[in-house]
């Protein structure tokens, strides 16, 4: 127990004597598994981040019914009262032009701008909270509103929020991809690197073999300076995305308008970096074993 | 110790190097292989130091059958086993020290324990104040010395030597084979081959001839 908790020491001291025997080699290896894992990493935290814009924007179905700005209020009760007869309607909410021009110069940077205009320029209004999100019978009765008397616009803007979400879900399924992919390329992207360290090493692996060192014995080292490659990437990776995430981060507040209350940057969990930096050292362990084992298949074959 | 029963080693291409070797050398024996070139002598050794297997036949080392060992058990049973290798197989990016240590470091020896069987190795066979030399500036007789103080840093009870005074002149290869027999005289059981007749004519030793593959004689 003691001999085998020796070999592995004895294996990490020499794999952290490679590494740092070619501080240069090393650093930019690191470097270039850093960028390859940053990717997705980045991705991730931008879709998190667009994701919690969605969460936010409305994501129940409703349409805004504008009346023409000549209705009166014996023209929004006829419109109240079609509207309430559809049975696509769940409820519904009156907004007078007063009470709009209100909320604007109060919630908005518009005041000044409101303050120009001699008279109020937004209609009364109704918001419609639905009970579909389906498309046709949307359609059909967004159609059917729009032709009721002083009716002027019937928006639905739940739309693009929806579409936003699908969006993200499918910008979910490509980050899994993307993912899968850049793991892939981190196991032969470190097994390449250790396949360089086996080939300069040969005189050295051939001897040992022939001295008594196993296969497991030949491949320990390997495996340590693959094991400090993936967590060397991982961590580069990490601090490139975190990098990013600080340096785009206040970019994004900048750029915020005031009616998206809660766009921002959005970084890893301690958890999800942890998972990061084990997935990592697996896939480069991964990489190093079988870097190695085909090289020693290739030097007993002569 | 060391057995070989009807052993044959054919190499791929067809090449046969042993043929119907019959081959017993006991415990605390030294035995030189003698033939020319070509003649099997550096298979045989091979073949008893389990770095190759025989292609029929058994080599039985120690009360073990090689040809039935696994590659793990093969590689664990060669440290037991040190060979002195024709070509020296120095690391020539590492210096004396480190060179011997390697056995040591592959059986997972504590580091203090280590340095104290090196610094015996390298006493042994005159080099204690050289550990520090890189092999490129030793001479071939020094660098030969440094290969047997690699092959008996373990203690190995079988001491295998490969032409051990190949390019060495006649003054110094009588030093080397007086090493061997100093090791032979504390137990260890020692094989080496030769194909200079005239360096063994001092040595009181078994020889074993060795001619295009099969024993020319075996007393």
């Amino acid at each position: 127990m003691t001999v085998w908790l020796r070999l592995h020491a004895h294996a990490l001291a020499e794999a952290l004597r490679r590494f740092s025997s070619q501080p240069m080699g090393s650093a930019v290896a690191l470097l270039v598994l850093g960028i390859a894992m940053a990717l997705p990493m980045g991705a991730s935290v931008a879709l998190r981040s667009a994701g919690l814009v969605a969460a936010s924007l409305e994501p129940e179905p409703y349409v805004n019914v504008y009346l023409a700005l000549d209705a009166t209020e014996e023209d929004a009760r006829r419109v109240e009262a079609a509207l309430r007869a559809d049975p696509i309607t769940a409820s519904l909410r009156f907004v007078s032009r007063a009470a709009a021009f209100e909320e604007m110069k109060s919630t908005t940077h518009l005041a000044q701008v409101l303050a120009a205009f001699e008279r109020n320029p937004l209609p009364d209004a109704f918001t419609v909270r639905l009970r579909t999100t389906e498309g046709e019978p949307i359609a059909a009765s967004r159609a059917a509103w729009s032709r009721l008397p002083k009716v002027d616009q019937v928006s639905a803007d739940f739309e693009w929020a929806q579409r936003l979400a699908r969006w993200i879900r499918f910008g979910d399924r490509v980050l899994a991809a993307v993912a899968i992919a850049l793991g892939v390329a981190v196991v032969f992207l470190v097994g390449h690197l250790i396949r360089l360290q086996v080939l300069s090493r040969r005189d050295e692996i051939q001897l040992s073999q022939l001295i008594g060192a196993t296969a497991a014995d030949v491949r320990r080292p390997f495996l340590y300076h693959g094991a400090l490659q993936g967590l060397g990437g991982a961590a580069a990776g990490l601090a490139l995305t975190a990098l990013a995430a600080v340096w785009l981060g206040s970019e994004v507040q900048a750029l915020t308008p005031s009616y998206l209350p809660d766009l921002r940057v959005l970084f890893l969990s301690p958890g999800e970096v942890a998972a990061i930096a084990v997935a990592a050292v697996c896939l480069a362990v991964a990489g190093s074993w079988w870097a190695v084992g085909r090289e020693l298949r290739a030097f007993s074959r002569g | 110790m060391i057995r070989f029963s009807s052993v044959a080693k054919r190499y791929a291409g067809g090449h046969e190097a042993l043929a119907r070797i019959d081959l017993e050398i006991a415990s605390g024996e030294m035995v030189a292989v003698t033939g020319h070139s070509g003649a099997g002598k550096s298979t045989l050794l091979k073949l008893a130091a389990g770095i190759e297997r025989a292609s029929s036949g058994s080599v039985v080392v120690q009360g073990q059958n090689l040809g039935a060992l696994g590659e793990t058990a093969l590689a664990v049973l060669r440290r037991r086993i040190g060979f002195v290798f024709q070509d020296h197989k120095l690391l020539f990016d590492r210096n004396a020290f480190a060179n011997v240590a390697l056995p040591l470091r592959i059986a997972g020896y504590r580091a203090d324990e280590a340095a104290r069987r090196v610094r015996a190795a390298l006493d042994k066979v005159g080099l204690l104040a050289r550990e520090k030399a890189m092999p490129v500036a030793l001479s071939g007789g020094e660098q030969q010395r440094l290969c047997i103080a690699r092959a008996i840093v373990n203690r190995p009870s079988i001491l295998v030597a490969d032409e051990p005074t190949g390019n060495l002149d006649a003054e110094y290869g009588r030093v080397i084979l007086g090493l061997f027999t100093s090791f032979n005289q504390v137990g260890v059981t020692v094989l080496l081959s030769t194909h200079d007749e005239a360096a063994l004519s001092a040595l009181a030793c078994r020889r074993v001839a060795l001619a295009h593959g099969a024993l020319a004689q075996s007393p």
